[in-house]
């Protein structure tokens, strides 16, 4: 009679149970967290900001154009002062100590200058989203504006968006010369490898000053 | 109909997976410079004894003008303008001459990708022509590019030196010397000529292209220095390292604590049952 071994039910009852719970623990943690992506409707854009809008450079004797400020993206959020970056020891590109503020490589083009500057920004930290976080929702068209020691504007529009593998970095896509105002700006993204602690990829936001 | 349903939650996995694979995937569809298909030409009066002119570009076949440079004169070279990769033709007319009026020179242009064209009204006015010249986009690390466009028709032959290099020895009227590499930095610019030399200092900086035009000037030959194109003196190694991974997305954890709670469960439920078992036949046999 069951009534009779009551100890055994209840461990009948009480395996069942376990195995119950267990198993729809399983099931439930086998998928992947998401990415933590806040809902764009949650950072308002910004507008653009006001100043004298300076005319691309022309090819003979341009004149030497002010030094970099602040960078301001309206559509995604963006404004941060920019600190000046230099390479490491390793011949590396610098990045901010901060992941709030983005910065200039000072061995590249000023921005509005001829030729291809580099602005660069994390895209998080070990808590939270970097100053860069959105810069993948860029699309061509978009404006970026640079504020310079003057006081005067440069505006970009986006021509592109990449990504790339960081061991198949295109080093002279990115920091070779080109004839025009262009502007690369630069995080990371893709895959994260917990392993080294690092992204696997870099997202480079291409763009050209606006005549 | 468990395992349907796990199936099917597994289907739905893994679209929302590709989902999430496809968006940057998307936006990686926006390509640059090299790849969205733009290359850049410019467009110069080099022609000493020409008077001013107009310069059309066009789209080839396309009799409306992309681009109309007015009241070029002698010396003048436009900034680059970027445009889609394919043919074009540039003509040349009189200052103020009628757009449709028959053009005094023209020529045609094909514009690779992620290329860069100097399209120069060149010569004297007798022989005038409009030569396309590619203009460099690369340096070596560490090094600038230069070369020279000799433009002096007072001076027919020129020899150029920038330091101690010479960049070109011998130069013709209306020829063009091929870009070199040089040492950056702040140095002098020497045009030798039957009629005299001219001095004057150019910077060129790490990573930088230039064209160097000699012109005749008002008062003896001149020295024009066209920055080409820039990038950065010392590209940086590999990468760049911008994140710390606050917000990668985290794989899903290790399964078995939850297969630990499953055997634990089972062994508790077996000795549950075995007993149970044990215990009816025990009553049974009474």
């Amino acid at each position: 009679m069951p009534a009779r071994r009551p100890a055994a039910a209840l461990a009948l009852a009480a395996g069942l149970a376990v195995i119950a719970g267990g198993t729809a623990g399983l099931l439930l943690t086998r998928h992947s967290t998401l990415a933590m992506r806040p809902a764009a409707a949650g950072v308002a854009a910004l507008p653009a900001p006001t100043g004298p809008i300076v005319a691309p450079p022309p090819s003979a004797a341009p004149k030497p154009v002010p030094a970099p400020v602040s960078l301001t993206i309206p559509l995604i959020g963006v404004r941060t002062q920019l600190i000046t970056l230099g390479l490491t020891s390793a011949g590396e590109l610098q990045v901010p100590s901060s992941t709030a503020v983005a910065g200039w490589y000072t061995g590249s083009p000023r921005p509005g200058a001829v030729g291809s500057a580099i602005i660069v920004g994390h895209i998080d930290s070990y808590n939270g989203p970097g100053v860069f976080y959105r810069l993948i929702e860029l699309t061509r068209g978009d404006k970026i504006y640079v504020e310079r020691a003057d006081g005067t504007l440069v505006e970009f529009r986006v021509t592109s968006v990449q990504i790339y593998l960081k061991d198949r970095f295109p080093t002279e896509d990115v920091y070779g010369p080109v004839p025009d105002a262009e502007l690369r700006l630069i995080t990371c993204g893709g895959a994260f490898d917990k392993a080294t602690g690092h992204y696997l990829s870099n997202i480079v936001v291409y763009a050209t000053e606006v005549s | 109909m468990k395992y349907r349903r796990i199936t099917r939650r597994l289907l739905m996995l893994a679209a929302a997976s590709a989902l999430l694979l496809g968006i940057p995937a998307a936006a990686t569809a926006y390509a640059s410079s090299a790849t969205t298909g733009t290359g850049w030409i410019r467009l110069a009066h080099l022609s000493p004894n020409t008077p001013a002119v107009d310069v059309y570009l066009y789209s080839f076949g396309d009799t409306n003008a992309m681009i109309v440079l007015h009241h070029v004169a002698y010396g003048t070279v436009s900034p680059y303008e970027s445009v889609p990769a394919g043919d074009y033709s540039v003509a040349m007319r009189g200052a103020g001459a009628s757009p449709t009026s028959q053009p005094v020179l023209s020529t045609s242009v094909t514009v690779a990708a992620g290329h860069a064209y100097t399209v120069a009204g060149l010569g004297p006015e007798s022989g005038l022509r409009l030569q396309v010249l590619e203009d460099k986009l690369t340096t070596a690390p560490g090094q600038a590019e230069v070369r020279v466009i000799q433009a002096s028709l007072k001076q027919q032959v020129v020899t150029v030196t920038l330091g101690s290099t010479v960049l070109a020895s011998g130069l013709k009227f209306a020829s063009v010397s091929d870009y070199q590499p040089v040492s950056p930095g702040t140095q002098s610019v020497t045009v030798s000529s039957s009629g005299g030399t001219a001095n004057s200092s150019v910077t060129l900086a790490a990573g930088t292209v230039h064209t160097l035009v000699v012109l005749d000037g008002a008062s003896g030959l001149e020295v024009v220095n066209l920055e080409d194109a820039s990038g950065s003196g010392q590209p940086p190694a590999g990468g760049v390292s911008t994140g710390f991974g606050g917000t990668a997305p985290h794989g899903p954890g290790s399964p078995v604590p939850w297969l630990v709670v499953i055997g634990a469960g089972s062994l508790l439920a077996l000795t549950g049952g075995l007993k149970l078992r044990r215990g009816r036949q025990l009553n049974a046999g009474i």
